[in-house]
């Protein structure tokens, strides 16, 4: 049993071996973070670190069994409580996984204030709104204090849907596919600069030539990702 | 490049990118680093009297990208220049903010204040303290409190108004930026976050608010595209809601339209040649007509 700084107390299972984090459970509810979503999100929360920052995890796979956050939208850097720009990015990323045959099924958040990654309000409540359409909905939060070159876990607490309420998702039952390959990755990013390219919804409103679908900076991750790798 | 090689043009370059980044309130803090850096290693005897206010600029910056090395050795020369300058003790405390040293940096404020009760700079610096530890009622208290003394402070009215949103207390929010739209008509920004609050509480009154501001804040700089959205939002609500007459109804789908033709025209404009918006333009055509099928 290992003690956070939150006095939480958390199992962790430090079972590290060189090609993956977190073991393989055959429970259900099993979810799989692929490296396109973990790298943007990440880059996202880089890109503004003064601020809180949001987003939508999207699905590729089909409902029902196993499930895989397969990639991200970054939304937000200002003004996460406000309700027309979040109603507006919510309806445009719908259309745009309609035309490409995904779906939205999470959200992600990385509080400004990195001492407390716990669910604000505001990141309680589009959660809500994303279950209400589908039912193995996770509500993502970017543990700041986690984000430093070098560390050895995922900068994540996941949250899912359980007894009408969002309850801490069991460590073992998140997957992380090739850990270190996708930490490299994002390293490559930074030195290349080609984090720069990474463009959220609230970019793209202050200049509308910006892709919010980040096609650009997609390529460019998915370049990075050996073809040995299955995670797509 | 050593400073013999740097061309003096070169050195005012960089000294007008400081002073413009100065007056315009940047928080570019990775560049201010990278060019001040440079500029008082290698060049400090070229840039006469100016050297000091760069020194802070560059101080702060420092501060804000963990630079404790280049904040401490422009903060030594500034203490060396100005002993016993307030100014520069704000400094030293933003300084021990940055190392989380909260209580230290508040003695410091303190004494500030005991020798000058007037000193805006300290009170404003021990409310960004409390922001920092997540107090935001205190935070939102000792705000009220500065604001009853100092009711023209426009940058704290603006910080309130933030803290308020954070916080879900719309009215309070709006309440600030009502404040702050009576003394900068002009500014369409305050317009738009007053219109997205409003359109956040709600009800119909509060959306045709939101319309009003919205349309107000477009008139004002006619290329902000979130007053455009917003008023294409508002005005479909509007005219969508069952407890509306039948002109009230007409007339927002008629600004409705209007806004939607606009976003329509600046998507097209953006999308011409540039192969990855197709997907952004998609999205927002499919959203235009979805909306207008709900609406009629």
């Amino acid at each position: 049993m290992l003690e956070d700084d939150s006095g939480v107390t958390k199992k962790r299972t430090l079972q590290l071996s060189s090609m993956s984090v977190s073991f393989r459970s055959h429970e259900m509810g099993e979810v799989e973070l692929s490296c396109l979503a973990y790298a943007k999100m990440y880059l996202h929360a880089s890109q503004f670190p003064r601020c809180s920052v949001n987003g939508l995890l999207l699905s590729s796979s089909p409902a029902g069994g196993d499930v895989c956050i397969t990639d991200c939208v970054p939304l937000l850097h200002t003004h996460l409580s406000l309700a027309p720009i979040t109603q507006l990015a919510l309806t445009q990323v719908d259309a745009w996984c309609s035309q490409t045959h995904q779906r939205i099924m999470g959200y992600y958040q990385a509080n400004a204030c990195v001492s407390d990654s716990s669910p604000t309000p505001c990141a309680l409540k589009i959660a809500e709104k994303i279950f209400e359409q589908c039912n193995n909905a996770v509500l993502l939060m970017i543990d700041g204090e986690k984000m430093f070159p070098g560390c050895r876990v995922p900068p994540i607490v996941m949250y899912e849907r359980k007894d009408a309420r969002w309850a801490l998702k069991d460590k073992h039952t998140i997957m992380l596919r090739q850990w270190e390959e996708t930490c490299a990755i994002v390293n490559q990013l930074f030195s290349s600069g080609d984090q720069a390219l990474l463009v959220d919804f609230d970019s793209h409103l202050d200049d509308i030539t910006k892709d919010w679908t980040n096609q650009k900076l997609n390529a460019k991750i998915m370049e990075l990702i050996s073809p040995a790798n299955g995670n797509v | 490049i050593t400073s013999t090689n740097v061309s003096l043009s070169c050195i005012s370059e960089m000294r007008d990118k400081l002073r413009k980044w100065r007056e315009e309130n940047y928080r570019n803090s990775e560049q201010i680093v990278d060019v001040g850096e440079e500029l008082l290693n290698e060049h400090a005897s070229k840039l006469g009297d100016d050297i000091w206010i760069i020194y802070e600029q560059v101080m702060i910056a420092a501060l804000d990208c963990s630079r404790d090395d280049l904040a401490w050795s422009c903060l030594q020369e500034l203490k060396r220049q100005f002993p016993d300058s307030h100014r520069v003790k704000r400094l030293a405390g933003m300084r021990l903010e940055a190392l989380e040293r909260y209580e230290d940096a508040n003695k410091l404020y303190d004494s500030i204040l005991q020798d000058d009760p007037t000193n805006t700079a300290a009170r404003k610096r021990k409310i960004s303290i409390l922001r920092a530890q997540g107090k935001s009622s205190e935070a939102i208290r000792e705000l009220n409190e500065y604001l009853e003394q100092f009711v023209g402070d426009q940058e704290a009215w603006h910080e309130l108004s933030e803290l308020y949103i954070n916080e879900h207390d719309y009215a309070k929010a709006a309440f600030c930026l009502e404040e702050l739209m009576m003394t900068n008509p002009h500014n369409h920004l305050y317009c738009e976050q007053y219109a997205e609050v409003k359109y956040t509480q709600g009800g119909l009154e509060n959306l045709e608010l939101a319309r009003k501001y919205f349309a107000q804040a477009l008139k004002l700089n006619n290329r902000n595209m979130r007053a455009l959205f917003g008023l294409y939002m508002s005005a479909s609500h509007i005219a969508a809601s069952p407890k509306v007459s039948a002109k009230v109804k007409k007339d927002n789908m008629k600004y409705g339209a209007w806004a939607a033709s606009q976003i329509s025209r600046a998507y097209q404009m953006a999308g011409r040649g540039k192969k990855e918006n197709k997907c952004s333009v998609k999205a927002v055509e499919e959203m235009l007509e979805s909306m207008q099928i709900t609406m009629s």
